[in-house]
């Protein structure tokens, strides 16, 4: 196609665009109301995920120490251990600190067991991980028992897998979430637009008549497509911003929740929203005219 | 593209523009519109087709335009064999005739510029050219001054003259109208195959569907004759039946 074709084309098609207003806004309309049910769902997502990236930081092995280690020897093991790929942090807990602890979570009633020996727990080394995934997981540990001076390892093998489950199961679920959303957001434009087709059927048979290959009858209802998608895209973005805002605000008044900052999401969203708005928008406009195209003049005014 | 040269160079060496050999086309629904039709059309020449209501009028017409293809036959058109053609080649196909509709066709939301001009943007035609050749064809018809105008604020008349330029802006090999007359007063019928005329003159072949005997008369053309989906009548030498 010549350059001055595509030029004359996408004029024809920001005309078309005016021209068939209600049509724009009926379209514009069902694609912000899927983007904006797929961001719901993504921001959802993220939030979930961020918070359970905070619970897994409270995911801690612990280490017991032989009782021959001394405060010595148990540094050199933290610092063996610290050095394993898959470990974020430690922190070493001597057996004075742990009974310590131990006393006061346990309270008062106990008081004589202490007077004795307050050595009697073993020293322990806190663990936490970078990545919890099982294999990671298991095979640090392995490495962690095979260390000179530790004892035996406490880990909650159970906690990690019931995580990772749940973060598997939301991130199938909001895929499909989106995936059926975009599908929708697909069928509803291809049929928004099919329903204006009537007096736009008349130009296709013209343009079939005086030689229009089918690109160049495609064209314009490209432009539109893609002109859908980014006015789309843009109003979601801004409307979400809105709802998710006030949504924070609402949340911050309970104090234990915390959510991500739009911000850290914006541009992911916003990008989204463009390359679903520009597929969607593209897609339906050409599902809407292939009928149209395979019809020719007395067939195409025949055909409602 | 090999394909479409090809078949300009056999036009050039060939004076039948429209030929029909033992064609018939029947519809799913059971109609008989053409029966064993055999018809040569020269270049230059002007021809009415005549006929009543279901006489096959229309799917003559729509066999040359390839808007329909026939059941058994051959159609060959402008050196394509319809029969053979691909779809993509239709589009170019096309452009080598200029249609005339009875009911116009035109695109109400564009000026009869636009209109006229929609023709020669299909083939990428230069602004400066569009420009040239619109103002030729609409000087032509007589609607000069109207080119700012759109569809709605024109009679009948210069709607179907503004469709005549659409179809002869591009310089066509051949010129289709059908019933381009069926929608306009009779004062007006006879200037539009004035129009027709004078494009024909100029080297145009035309071939016009019409059921208006007496402007057929006045004329004095070749007139083939359609009944029942065959021929009864064809003055190949242009004397009036």
């Amino acid at each position: 196609m010549k350059l001055r074709s595509v030029r004359y084309l996408t004029v024809e098609g920001f005309k078309n665009i005016w021209l068939h207003r209600l049509m724009t806004l009926a379209s514009v309309c069902v694609l912000v109301s899927c983007m904006l049910l797929m961001g719901v769902a993504v921001l959802l997502t993220y939030n979930i995920q961020a918070s359970f990236v905070s619970v897994k930081d409270n995911n801690l092995a612990l280490v017991f120490l032989d009782d021959k280690v001394n405060d010595n020897e148990a540094v050199e093991v933290e610092k063996k251990i610290s050095a394993l790929s898959n470990v974020k942090k430690t922190e070493y807990v001597s057996r004075e600190q742990g009974a310590e602890s131990f006393r006061e979570s346990i309270g008062t009633m106990f008081d004589d067991l202490f007077e004795n020996d307050s050595t009697f727990l073993p020293a322990k080394i806190k663990v936490t991980w970078k990545d919890l995934s099982k294999t990671k997981t298991e095979k640090a540990i392995e490495q962690i028992k095979n260390i000179k001076g530790v004892y035996y390892v406490n880990y909650s093998k159970g906690l990690t897998k019931v995580l990772n489950g749940i973060q598997n199961v939301i991130n199938t679920a909001s895929i499909w979430i989106i995936g059926l959303l975009l599908f929708t957001s697909l069928v509803i434009i291809a049929n928004t637009i099919r329903i204006t087709m009537a007096a736009r059927k008349l130009e296709i048979s013209i343009m079939k008549a005086v030689g229009a290959t089918n690109n160049f009858i495609r064209f314009p209802f490209i432009v539109e497509g893609i002109t859908f998608g980014l006015i789309s895209a843009i109003i979601s973005t801004g409307v979400l911003y809105l709802i998710y805002n006030s949504t924070i605000d609402q949340v911050r008044q309970f104090g234990f929740l915390s959510l991500i900052p739009y911000s850290s999401v914006v541009w992911y969203l916003f990008g989204g929203f463009c390359i679903i708005g520009v597929v969607a928008g593209t897609i339906g406009s050409l599902i809407s005219i292939s009928k149209y195209l395979r019809k020719e003049g007395s067939e195409q005014n025949a055909f409602i | 593209m090999i394909n479409i040269k090809k078949n300009i160079d056999e036009i050039k060496n060939n004076q039948v523009l429209i030929e029909f050999k033992g064609v018939s086309k029947n519809y799913a629904n059971g109609t008989h519109a053409l029966n064993d039709v055999n018809i040569r059309i020269n270049k230059g020449e002007f021809v009415f087709v005549v006929g009543a209501s279901g006489a096959g009028k229309s799917t003559f017409i729509k066999l040359i335009m390839h808007e329909e293809k026939c059941n058994t036959g051959e159609v060959i058109v402008n050196g394509y064999r319809m029969s053979k053609i691909k779809r993509r080649e239709v589009p170019y196909f096309r452009r080598t005739m200029g249609i005339v509709f009875q009911d116009f066709r035109l695109i109400p939301n564009m000026t009869v510029f636009g209109n006229v001009a929609f023709s020669l943007r299909v083939v990428g035609a230069s602004s400066k050219d569009i420009r040239k050749r619109v103002a030729a064809a609409l000087s032509m018809v007589g609607l000069g001054d109207k080119a700012r105008c759109y569809p709605n604020e024109l009679s009948g008349g210069e709607q179907q003259r503004v469709g005549l330029a659409r179809a002869l802006v591009n310089n066509p090999q051949i010129i289709i109208a059908d019933e381009p007359t069926g929608n306009v007063d009779p004062e007006m019928s006879y200037e539009i195959v004035d129009l027709l005329t004078e494009i024909n003159r100029r080297g145009t072949t035309v071939v016009m569907v019409t059921h208006e005997h007496q402007l057929v008369r006045d004329f004095g053309r070749r007139v083939i004759m359609l009944e029942k989906g065959r021929i009864v009548a064809d003055n190949e030498e242009g004397a009036v039946q």
